[in-house]
Order: structure tokens, then C-alpha cells, then sequence
């Protein structure tokens, strides 16, 4: 996390609403598109409002569009939701095509999910089911009454047996199957 | 610290307290006892010392370790509070206060090594062989 995400607004990750189960409710409300007639860096918000704005704004009748030319300033477009955010995005320089894909995301996302930062990037209403884990789930539960230190808890038990240790126990498999014979 | 716990989480402090015994009984390899030097420098000119680690040993048996473990973390602002995580003991005696909350034992990771005059002697007589020395065979 750095500094800069320390002023961001902080929350869980969300499901979205079931929007569009009953009826649908438009959730972009506004959007102003603010440019230059003249500057370079306005020109593929140009193109966009002289090709495609008017079919937008059919397709789109609850969105209200503004346009606000403005002399020797940047391309931006702010854009306003039913739940009162507002989302500011500059758009120097962008093409035709990139322009239109975002005023795509502005139009179909609900409110400013992306100045969020995530808490977690994993959310439940129900967090356990079979409670939550403690640092004594799954432990022995010998562990419980033990006295430690204890060299049996101590003890490695994860090296493999020595060639000695094996050695050994064919020697006593070997006395006692002398023993066998013998009787 | 807690990364390995289900419940961790960078805002929330799930890390456990080590309580390390028998520090005096530690074993560096080879020539290390020797040749090992630890730095220290008081900060005035002249004022630099090179302690052996024996010589360090003998002064703190728990500085070894304390030594060790600082050294393999790593170097932020953080490693100073870890490191009040660690209680380090020379021998078997842990205060009550801290020994009551111990709840686990970290296993050893590599068996400790035993002597032959420790073993029991009927043990020792027990243990298969493949011959006997001669009588008048001498020991160096």
C-alpha cells in the first residue's frame, strides 16, 4: 500500500445489486463531455461527438449529455450516478475508438467502483460455517495436557530411518527367527 | 509474521512469541568457535572491536542466536519489534509468566547428536557387532 492509496476511500469487495432482475435501472445519470474545438489532444473527443454522440444519446434517453467546448483546455469526461458519485477521466489524446470504449465502461458500471481501495480482495457475508480457525484447530489435543518442553514433542520425526537404525532391526528380526528354529 | 495462519492479514498482528532454551548448548561448525568475529564499533575513532565468538559466547550465551536471527531477517523498521517476539534462555529455566503460554514445540531439525559414555551401558552391550576385538589387540 502506498502513500498515495492512503487517502482513497476503503472498502470490501461487492457483488453488484441484482440490478435488471425486476427492472432495469440506468445508474448513469450525467455526463458531461468537456473539450476543445481547436487543441490536438481534443480531437478524438471530437471525432466521437461528431460520429457517434447523437446515436448515444438515442440509445441512452435517461442519460442527460452535456457538451462544454472550452478554449486551449484539456478532453475530459465527468460522469454522475444515481448513488451521487461522480467520476472524473481525461482523455488527452485518446483515440475515436478508445474514447468509445470508455464512455462504455462510464456508462454501464454502477457508481465509481474503481477509486476504491480493497480492504481484501475476498469478501463474505458468512465468514465460517464451522467457525473460524484457531491456532488450536486441528492440533493434537495431547498438546493439551503436555508439560513442555517435552523432548517427545521436541524430537525430529520427519527424517528417514538410518542404514545404523535398519541394520539393527535386521539383527533382531535375525535373533528372533534363531530363537524360532532353535525351539 | 502469522503468514502461514488462515486468519492473516497485514493489518492485524497473529504472530507468535518463541520462547528459545538452551542457547548455551549451541554448536557452530567446524573451525567457528575460533574464527568467527562479531563487530561492534561504539561510534568514537578507535572505537571498533572484533569479539571471537567464543569470547562472545562466554560473555552471553544468548547472544549467538539473538545475533543469528536478527541477521536473517530483514533490515526495515520492523525487525526491532519481531525481535522483542523472541525470548532466548542460556539453560532450562524459563520464568513461570512466560513458560505458562507456551502451547506448542517447534520439532528439532536435526536429531541431537549423543555420546558414547551417555548411552546406557547395558545398551551399549546390546548393540550388534560384527566381531570382538582380540585380546591383546591395544587400543590407541
Amino acid at each position: 500500500m502506498s502513500n498515495s492509496n492512503l487517502f482513497l476511500k476503503s472498502g470490501f469487495i461487492r457483488a453488484p445489486l441484482q440490478n435488471g432482475v425486476g427492472r432495469f435501472v440506468p445508474q448513469l445519470q450525467r455526463i458531461v463531455l468537456k473539450f476543445c474545438k481547436s487543441n490536438g489532444s481534443s480531437r478524438g473527443l471530437r471525432d466521437f461527438i461528431e460520429q457517434d454522440l447523437v446515436d448515444f444519446a438515442k440509445q441512452n434517453p435517461s442519460v442527460v449529455v452535456y457538451l462544454k467546448p472550452r478554449r486551449h483546455r484539456g478532453p475530459v469526461i465527468v460522469a454522475e450516478y444515481l448513488n451521487g458519485d461522480r467520476v472524473w477521466m481525461g482523455m488527452h489524446n485518446k483515440t475515436h475508438s478508445e474514447i468509445t470504449k470508455w464512455i462504455e465502461v462510464l456508462r454501464t458500471q454502477q457508481g465509481d467502483i474503481a477509486s476504491l481501495r480493497l480492504r481484501k480482495y475476498q469478501y463474505t457475508d458468512y465468514p465460517s460455517v464451522q467457525g473460524p480457525w484457531t491456532p488450536f484447530t486441528f492440533k493434537d489435543p495431547e498438546l493439551n495436557t503436555a508439560k513442555l518442553p517435552d523432548p517427545k514433542y521436541g524430537a525430529n520425526n520427519r527424517l528417514p530411518m538410518t542404514a545404523t537404525e535398519k541394520l539393527r532391526l535386521m539383527f533382531e528380526k535375525q535373533k528372533l527367527n534363531d530363537v524360532n528354529t532353535a525351539e | 509474521m502469522g503468514l502461514h495462519k488462515p486468519i492473516y492479514h497485514p493489518m492485524n498482528d497473529c504472530g507468535d512469541v518463541v520462547v528459545c532454551i538452551n542457547s548455551r548448548e549451541i554448536a557452530l561448525r567446524g573451525e567457528e568457535w575460533r574464527r568467527r568475529a562479531y563487530f561492534h564499533h561504539t561510534g568514537y575513532p578507535g572505537g571498533a572491536s572484533w569479539t571471537l565468538a567464543w569470547e562472545l559466547h562466554n560473555k552471553d550465551p544468548t547472544m549467538i542466536i539473538k545475533k543469528a536471527v536478527y541477521k536473517a531477517m530483514q533490515g526495515n523498521l520492523q525487525r526491532r519489534h519481531t525481535m522483542e517476539r523472541l525470548f532466548i534462555y542460556p539453560g532450562e529455566k524459563v520464568p513461570d509468566d512466560v513458560l505458562q503460554n507456551v502451547s506448542n514445540q517447534i520439532r528439532q531439525l536435526r536429531p541431537v547428536p549423543t555420546r558414547l559414555d551417555h548411552i546406557p551401558e547395558e545398551e551399549v552391550q546390546n548393540f550388534p557387532k560384527v566381531m570382538d576385538y582380540p585380546e591383546d589387540y591395544v587400543l590407541k
